[in-house]
């Protein structure tokens, strides 16, 4: 929900005051500061039992002051006015020895909004009734699975930011998160470590009903025994949506945010508004979407963050800057710079999509390095089979991959009708061709 | 340093059951600096009390920021762990009775190295060794200086009589360099420098480190001509560096018990050949070879005395890592590695300094009984799984041909199976090293150390056909 300047937590709002008549007191420019309060509500499970309920509470306050575009930025986690007051001084201290930068600067005045969503109170009962039907569902339906770990989780966040500029931004957000790993077992024999997370807003509902869900515990159940393939042989990628997450991070890191710009190693530097992937590629980082239970709607400098295609119909339409990025390449300031994707559908029914593939991968999981400057990567496919002749044949271990980020982008040929939804991303399967896949 | 309000809890309150009471204040420093702007100049402390209660087998944790003198808040803390740890035994009712009660002891360790450098000192030696790095190599593409402090000081107080207040301080410099290769495309390097000890200790000059700035940049520029591997089995020698992620990620993870217990591959394995004769590996509790290892663990967050952990010895797997808990399940000893990371973190079982035992070849021979087959020199980052199969990228190696080094190649990833992977050992050099910079992630981050000498395998290359 979206409406005027107003927080819940006073003592939120006058901690970041505080730091702000700080700032000014000592001598500062401008500045700004992140204050927030957080309480964490955590029902564990591990080795065969519930084992742990853990609560946290935490105040965090970030300070970051200019003079003479000498930047000093400090974290606490106080709201002790003694604290603060120290806090602003080490800030002060560390800007007067920092070198000058131009770029340097904070949010300009904008309308001052608060923003709040999901339950403040966790129903600790309901997580426990949630957890304990998602241990016997799975018993019952999926009987070789093992979890290592469940984390059933609620977060409760206000926070507020502030700047000398007269900016007022706060988010007030709860929100249930379920995290885990587990892996198939028969006998002596196991399959990968594999995980699935999720993000919603009502824990009443039933972790196995979700079709996501069932299809990764349905796969690892299969990967108990696994096949190696001989020898090298280039082929198609089918990636799956969890795993297309992990890639995207990748383009961003690689081509698109703050390092890879200011540094002036991205690929991508000089391509605004020009062809680098496939007419098939479309792609947004979202800041609010009604099949998403996860939203971020501010920015990490000071913003109301919106919506932004980064890749459409293979053309790239944005980068994901800071304001500080953007300074520095002398290129606008991104609407969103955050890391929640939404990938559009495709024309392709799954199936098909499958049944194209004369030799390849279908990839659960990637282990491998972030890509290299050049956007070359490398790693293991994890969680993952093998396609031959447009059909899923085996279950594969030990099978490496090795291609370039961009040219995957440029040589996807397909992309599915279907996405599945994690609560903070909502991804199709893609299909990529001329990747480097080797066995033994 | 932490003031021990602790102990004014405890004298006033006691505890009343199973209890682990910790006070911990994480200091860190940032200095980041990209084609000489400062991107990042910060500094932070995180600061926090925990307790964690045991009733019937049923863990409950709380913890709150704000530590201070006033030990009612204190109180409240304790009383909200006890209420979780209420609330689930009421749910499971386990019924399993307290831990076996360690001897009541108290020593303090590392707290001498407690000496807070100013974020002025960070930032000019970052800027010096910018500068250098921007006079001496005009063909960098970007460069990137970026100093980092953590320090972790904890104080601990358990119902068995364990106090236990520690500091660890560890620092270090990244060095980036990019360059582009002959089609343009980028081509990077990094280097990590400093280790255990605070920043004014290990860094004492900047002049110290140009030689070792001079040696990545020549090693940027061979691998800017260099190749990609080719895939496949191949011969590899991994060099020491990479030794101790292989032994952290290949066997550690495999090994920790609480993955045993889900199903690991170092289940079943327990008393059997997992490498060859030739591999020793052991988690170091604190001192290795006669001194500090880079992440000293003199007492765990149980409160448990730190002692090595024997993993391998001579090729058989004959231990595991233990908490107390799976300790008393597997009926072994626990050595000390339950570690928490920051004080709203619970203990869990992590590895410490995690080594492979040096042998007796040495690194030229090494090289000189490939007929084909690589030197990986550097690595980054690591992955485990509990099949044993593990990952780790390597940025920077050398073709080996006839015994003799070749051409530099470009990032690759190697990947095996840990056990099998071990079996192929059959030379092992004399000289260990440590990476001292590394953090570990499962569920919370960890400081761990990493070591090993250079051991010739026969690995997965995932290269270009």
């Amino acid at each position: 929900m979206r409406k005027a300047f107003a927080v819940k937590d006073q003592a939120v709002l006058d901690a970041a005051e505080l730091v702000l008549a700080e700032i000014k007191s000592i001598g500062a420019d401008e500045g700004e500061t992140w204050v927030s309060h957080n309480i964490l509500t955590e029902l564990y499970y591990e080795l065969g039992k519930i084992s742990m309920v853990r609560t946290v509470f935490s105040d965090k306050v970030n300070v970051k002051l200019l003079k003479d575009k000498r930047k000093g930025t400090v974290s606490l986690n106080s709201f002790d006015p003694l604290d603060i007051k120290q806090a602003v001084a080490d800030a002060w201290q560390a800007a007067q020895s920092a070198a000058p930068d131009e770029a340097e600067g904070i949010a300009e005045l904008q309308e001052n909004l608060s923003f709040s969503s999901g339950e403040e109170k966790p129903d600790l009962d309901r997580m426990y009734q949630q957890l304990t039907d998602l241990l016997a569902d799975a018993k019952q339906d999926f009987p070789k699975i093992s979890f290592d770990s469940i984390g059933v989780e609620h977060n409760y966040s206000e926070k507020v930011y502030a700047n000398t500029n007269g900016v007022r931004l706060s988010d007030a957000q709860g929100v249930y998160q379920l995290s885990n790993m587990f892996m198939a077992k028969d006998g002596e024999k196991s399959s990968s470590f594999n995980y699935f997370g999720t993000v919603y807003s009502d824990p009443s509902e039933r972790v196995i009903e979700t079709e996501r869900v069932r299809r990764i515990l349905d796969d690892t159940q299969q990967q108990i025994v696994t096949e190696q393939i001989d020898g090298s042989f280039v082929g198609d990628l089918v990636i799956m949506p969890g795993c297309l997450e992990n890639m995207l991070w990748f383009v961003g890191d690689t081509y698109l945010q703050d390092g890879a710009m200011i540094s002036g190693t991205s690929p991508w530097k000089n391509k605004l508004g020009e062809k680098v992937a496939s007419p098939l590629v479309s792609f947004s980082l979202v800041a609010e979407h009604p099949e998403l239970a996860m939203e971020n709607y501010l920015s990490g400098d000071g913003y109301v963050a919106e919506n932004m295609p980064l890749i459409e119909d293979g053309v790239l339409k944005n980068f994901s800057l800071s304001r500080y990025g953007a300074a520095k390449t002398g290129l606008e300031r991104s609407a969103n710079s955050g890391g929640t994707f939404v990938f559009d559908k495709g024309a392709t029914p799954l199936e098909e999509l499958i049944a194209g593939v004369e030799k390849g991968i279908l990839l659960g999981r990637f282990s491998g390095g972030a890509p290299s400057p050049a956007g070359d990567l490398s790693g293991v496919a994890k969680n993952s089979f093998l396609i031959e002749n447009g059909k899923v044949t085996k279950p594969l271990s030990e099978v490496m991959i090795a291609g370039n980020l961009g040219d995957m982008l440029h040589d996807t040929v397909a992309v599915s009708q279907e996405r599945e939804n994690s609560g903070y991303w909502l991804l199709p399967w893609v299909r990529v061709k001329n990747v480097t896949i080797s066995g033994k | 340093m932490l003031q021990d309000h602790l102990y004014d809890y405890v004298k006033k309150h006691g505890f009343s059951g199973y209890t682990e009471l910790r006070a911990q204040q994480n200091r860190n420093r940032a200095v980041s600096m990209l084609n000489g702007s400062l991107v990042s100049n910060s500094s932070g402390v995180s600061r926090g009390v925990s307790a964690r209660v045991v009733k019937g087998g049923a863990y409950g944790f709380a913890s709150a920021t704000g530590y201070g003198a006033d030990v009612e808040t204190i109180a409240q803390i304790v009383q909200a762990a006890s209420q979780n740890a209420s609330f689930l035994d009421r749910h499971v009712q386990r019924g399993q009775p307290d831990f076996a009660p360690v001897q009541p002891f108290s020593r303090t360790d590392g707290l001498e190295h407690d000496q807070p450098v100013e974020q002025s000192y960070l930032l000019a030696l970052a800027d010096e060794l910018d500068s250098y790095i921007a006079e001496r190599f005009p063909k960098l593409l970007s460069r990137r200086v970026f100093a980092r402090v953590l320090d972790m000081e904890k104080l601990l107080y358990t119902s068995d009589g364990v106090v236990s207040h520690s500091f660890v301080p560890r620092s270090n410099v990244y060095i980036f360099m990019t360059t582009q290769d002959q089609e343009g495309q980028p081509v990077e390097l990094y280097k990590v420098l400093g280790g255990y000890g605070n920043f004014l200790e290990n860094f004492k000059n900047a002049e110290d480190y140009f030689e070792k700035l001079e040696k990545q940049y020549e090693l940027l520029m061979q691998k800017a001509e260099g190749v990609y591997a080719k895939p496949g089995v191949r011969t590899v020698i991994l060099d020491s560096d990479l030794a101790g992620i292989l032994a952290h990620e290949a066997v550690g993870h495999t090994v920790e018990a609480d993955f045993v217990q889900t199903g690991s591959v170092g289940g079943p394995m327990f008393g059997k050949q997992v490498a060859s004769e030739k591999v020793s590996l052991v988690d170091i509790a604190h001192t290795a070879f006669g001194e500090l290892a880079p992440v000293p663990v003199f007492v765990d967050d149980e409160g448990t005395p730190a002692q090595d952990q024997m993993v391998i010895e001579n090729g058989i797997l004959t231990g595991y890592m233990h908490n107390k808990e799976s300790a008393r399940k597997f009926g072994h000893k626990a050595n000390g590695n339950a570690r928490a990371y920051e004080f709203s973190d619970e203990p869990l079982i992590r590895m410490r300094n995690t080594c492979i035992l040096p042998g007796t070849e040495k690194l030229e021979d090494m090289i000189a009984s490939v007929e084909d087959g690589y030197l990986m020199t550097d690595m980054n980052n690591g992955q485990a799984d509990s099949t044993g199969e593990f990952m780790f990228g390597v940025p920077l190696g050398f073709e080996i041909k006839n015994g003799k080094l070749g051409r530099a190649i470009k990032d690759t990833t190697v990947s095996g199976v840990a056990f099998e992977v071990l079996k192929t050992a059959d030379m092992v050099s004399d000289k260990v090293t440590w990476t001292n910079s590394g953090m570990c992630g499962k569920k919370q981050m960890i400081p761990v150390g990493m070591g090993g000498p250079a051991i010739k395998v026969k690995i997965n290359v995932g290269g270009r056909a």
